[in-house]
């Protein structure tokens, strides 16, 4: 191993009422990839806000390749060589790749931009990556994984030799994710020491060579990647054994409740046909852009269906828009919680409230206080959100709660399907648990389940039944008891042969 | 032949040249339009006049669709243009002599916006607010540097001589044939469009109204980019003070009333979106002299101010329609692009 090149001993940080960091430390040498772990609200991000500039530290001793450091600004961290690629890419979606690469630190000639040095400087940086974007492309154009590389190359266009990855592959798809393996092993080669924070824990094992863990603002311990089996991390990250990390209710299955029928919407929703069963979740596999997002917004009435006819309890419902959904008794747990999921600037009780408003008001549209109040309070205490109290804003909650309330706002209501899309992205293994527990508690209760993840352990782990799609189909269906990860996959990517050689997935 | 392709292509293809050239396209048909009516529109005469009276909505779309693209909005413009014509005339009124006065002018000017990018900048008021009030205070001063009077004859003390130059540089005089109104605009056009597309200042406005957090990240300085914008377009609106007391010959109070919504429409029009990020000076000129041929045509057809005003309002909603609805189908294409 290397040398130590950032070093943080007894950093501590207080918010107005909050102890966010205490007496932290960490370690990172160069060519390593030191992959800090906790779960949210342990105080990563907080502890790389300081470390990247962003927060001023209350009280520790922080080097960076041996040199000792007070506060600093942003931009005398990127000086000092330390880059953060932001999990929210950080980006001016409307400038160019090289635009961006150089914000903050253009090149200038004589007197004007010089634009085409910045190109092929950009260019130079993008190449060293092995990524085929032009510099002279709008970044809002981009996927986001590739903005993820531009990030990267602008991390080592300011030769950056210290990195801090902050959830790098929460939105891509495997082979990205592959591709940003490959970047950062050989980043790991030219010397950089990384700090990698993820709680996709099993892709741990394929990049990580130490971890740190962090629970509640304060350092557990380091050590090792090696030394660690998954069981140890896990606990003392949440502090307590986990006992089952995917809980499991057995059901009887009964009668079919919820059926699509040849439905159609777009490109990647072809020809659709599943049911759902009392008693039973239903696990929706695939890559990522298999369609599955789309199945569900074209179900649920977001996007226009070009054809197709959808069952409840037997009987065709019409769904044009969210509206008809909700009152046939159809509700959706979005994929991206702060984009469609909540209002984040709006207290919890005002976004549980929101689609509840023609419970809670009397028929002149006034709002009953003591209705909503008694609608909050259940929500909150059948799937114990952790909130000081509702009137607080939602963005100030964790992942993990903020998801409570997506959820919590519809199962106020008598609903007889529930699809969850992605419920688990990005919130930590506690959590996660007591979502499948929530998912669970609605399976008893009756109500079908429809439930699409990335993430195969999790759909093998929770779902009863499996519908595998891709490209816009369903390609595959078969028992969560019966189910292999090899089988899935194989549906997965069974794309049809004339898409086989090229997915599509290239952008020019 | 291929490398004038390549050229072409690029031109087509920098950021926001679509919206700037179908306004130069809308120009070109309502001017057309107006003089198959009424041909005395394409009159030298009248050529000259629209380059003109164009000339102050094009200072005022420059400084609106700059303060635009940092993704703000200076509602004090109009204030100042009277503000600025009321201390100029009140200036010479009492014997300052001219170059001073310019000079005294333009500092209150830059003071109000300094002022404006204070609070935007650095203690984060909504821009709306906050320029607001510069809006109130502004005019009030106007109204206050002549006790609640128009300052008439800015001769008076100066002499005939001093005045006269004065009207002629702002107004009256003409140079190689066009109004000088129109060359002083021109040349403050080219100079903040070499500064929003080949400087760094100019990149930075781009960046802090396409992503104010990346930007700062980088370590661009935001209040210091937005005050610098807000004082550029602090002073296109004193120079369209300028012009207003040159072609008066006095200070009015009211002068540029609801200018600032003239600089949104202009800008809006040439495809700078409110929301920031993106825009080209070159759309706010071709905006600007929409605005000014409609004026100037529907004038010349003998509409009703009413009705002028109508239709400028229904072209400026469907110019941003046309523009979100272009948008929104681009969006879509991207976004199946990228699920992909």
């Amino acid at each position: 191993m290397g040398d130590i090149i950032v070093s943080m001993e007894h950093i501590s940080k207080s918010f107005p009422g909050v102890k966010a960091l205490e007496d932290v430390n960490l370690e990172l040498r160069s060519g390593e990839v030191m992959a800090l772990l906790g779960e949210n609200g342990a105080g990563k991000s907080t502890l790389m806000k300081i470390l990247s500039g962003v927060y001023t530290r209350d009280s520790g001793i922080l080097h960076i390749f041996g040199k000792e450091y007070g506060n600093f600004t942003p931009k005398e961290v990127q000086k000092a060589g330390v880059a953060i690629i932001h999990q929210e890419l950080n980006m001016c979606r409307h400038l160019s790749v090289a635009e961006n690469m150089f914000l903050g630190r253009e090149i200038i000639g004589k007197v004007v931009l010089n634009n085409s040095e910045m190109e092929s400087e950009a260019q130079k940086y993008l190449d060293e990556l092995g990524v085929s974007i032009s510099p002279k492309q709008t970044v809002g154009d981009l996927p986001l994984a590739q903005q993820q590389m531009i990030e990267i190359a602008k991390a080592l266009s300011i030769h950056a030799r210290v990195l801090i990855m902050d959830e790098p592959t929460s939105s891509l798809t495997s082979r990205e994710i592959a591709e940003l393996f490959r970047i950062i092993c050989k980043l790991k080669e030219q010397g950089c020491g990384i700090i990698y924070i993820s709680h996709r824990l099993e892709e741990l094992s394929y990049i990580a060579d130490r971890v740190t863990i962090m629970r509640d603002g304060q350092y557990i311990t380091s050590g090792n990647f090696k030394d660690f089996t998954m069981d140890e991390i896990i606990e003392n990250m949440v502090g307590r054994e986990i006992k089952e990390k995917f809980p499991r209710v057995q059901c009887e299955k009964g009668r079919k409740i919820f059926e699509v029928k040849n439905l159609n919407a777009g490109r990647l929703v072809r020809d659709i046909n599943f049911s759902l069963y009392e008693g039973e979740i239903v696990g929706f596999a695939g890559l990522v852009g298999a369609g599955r997002t789309e199945t569900t917004r074209a179900v649920f009435g977001v996007d226009p269906k070009a054809s197709g006819q959808i069952y409840l309890d037997g009987e065709e419902v019409k769904i044009r828009c969210p509206a008809d959904a909700i009152k046939a008794g159809i509700v959706l747990a979005p994929e991206d919680r702060k984009k469609d999921g909540l209002c984040t600037k709006l207290s919890i009780r005002d976004n549980l409230t929101l689609p509840n408003l023609d419970i809670v008001c009397n028929k002149a549209g006034i709002i009953n206080k003591k209705a909503e109040e008694e609608l909050c309070n259940k929500a909150i205490n059948d799937l114990s959100i952790k909130t000081p109290n509702v009137e607080v804003d939602a963005n100030t909650l964790s992942g993990g709660n903020q998801q409570k309330v997506v959820v919590g706002k519809w199962l106020v209501r008598n609903s007889k399907v529930v699809i969850f899309d992605e419920p688990t992205r990005g919130i930590d293994v506690g959590a996660k648990v007591e979502i499948y527990n929530l998912m669970n508690k609605l399976k008893q209760q009756g109500i079908a389940v429809m439930f699409i993840s990335s993430e195969m352990p999790e759909v093998m782990g929770i779902a009863d039944r499996i519908i595998v799609m891709c490209d816009g189909k369903i390609t595959g269906e078969l028992m969560a008891k019966d189910a292999t990860q090899n089988q899935i996959l194989t549906y997965a990517t069974a794309f049809e042969n004339k898409v086989g050689q090229n997915s599509g997935r290239e952008e020019n | 032949m291929i490398k004038k392709q390549n050229e072409l292509k690029k031109f087509w293809k920098i950021r926001g040249m679509g919206a700037a050239l179908t306004a130069f396209i809308g120009l070109i048909v309502i001017y057309i339009a107006f003089g198959l009516i009424n041909p005395m529109v394409f009159s030298g005469q009248n050529i000259l006049n629209l380059l003109r009276s164009m000339s102050k909505y094009l200072l005022i779309g420059v400084a609106q669709s700059c303060v635009m693209i940092t993704g703000n909005i200076d509602l004090s413009l109009g204030s100042l243009v009277g503000m600025s014509a009321m201390i100029v005339a009140t200036l010479m009124v009492s014997g300052v002599p001219v170059i001073a006065a310019i000079f005294i002018t333009l500092l209150c000017g830059i003071a109000i916006g300094i002022l404006n990018g204070l609070l935007v900048g650095k203690f984060k008021l909504p821009p709306f607010i906050a320029t607001l009030g510069t809006m109130f205070v502004a005019r009030g001063i106007a109204y206050m540097v002549n006790n609640n009077r128009n300052t008439d004859n800015i001769g008076i003390k100066l002499g005939k001589g001093s005045a006269d130059a004065f009207q002629q540089f702002f107004y009256y005089g003409k140079t190689a044939g066009i109004y000088n109104t129109f060359w002083i605009s021109l040349i403050l056009f080219i100079a903040f469009f070499f500064l929003l597309s080949k400087t760094r200042t100019g990149r930075h406005i781009y960046a802090i109204g396409s992503n104010v957090e990346a930007s700062k990240l980088s370590g661009v300085d935001v209040v210091r980019t937005t005050i610098k914008t807000y004082i550029f377009s602090s002073v296109c609106a004193v120079i369209v003070g300028f012009i207003l007391c040159a072609q008066a010959g006095m200070g009015n109070m009211e002068a540029g009333n609801m200018y600032e919504m003239y600089g949104v429409a202009a800008g809006v029009i040439g495809g700078v979106s409110p929301l920031g990020g993106s825009g080209l000076l070159l759309g706010t000129f071709a905006g600007a002299a929409v605005w000014q041929t409609l004026e100037n045509g529907l004038n010349m057809i003998g509409a009703q101010v009413g009705i002028q005003r109508i239709v400028i309002g229904i072209i400026v909603v469907l110019a941003v329609l046309m523009d979100v609805v272009i948008r929104s189908g681009k969006k879509i294409k991207i976004a199946n692009k990228s699920t992909k």
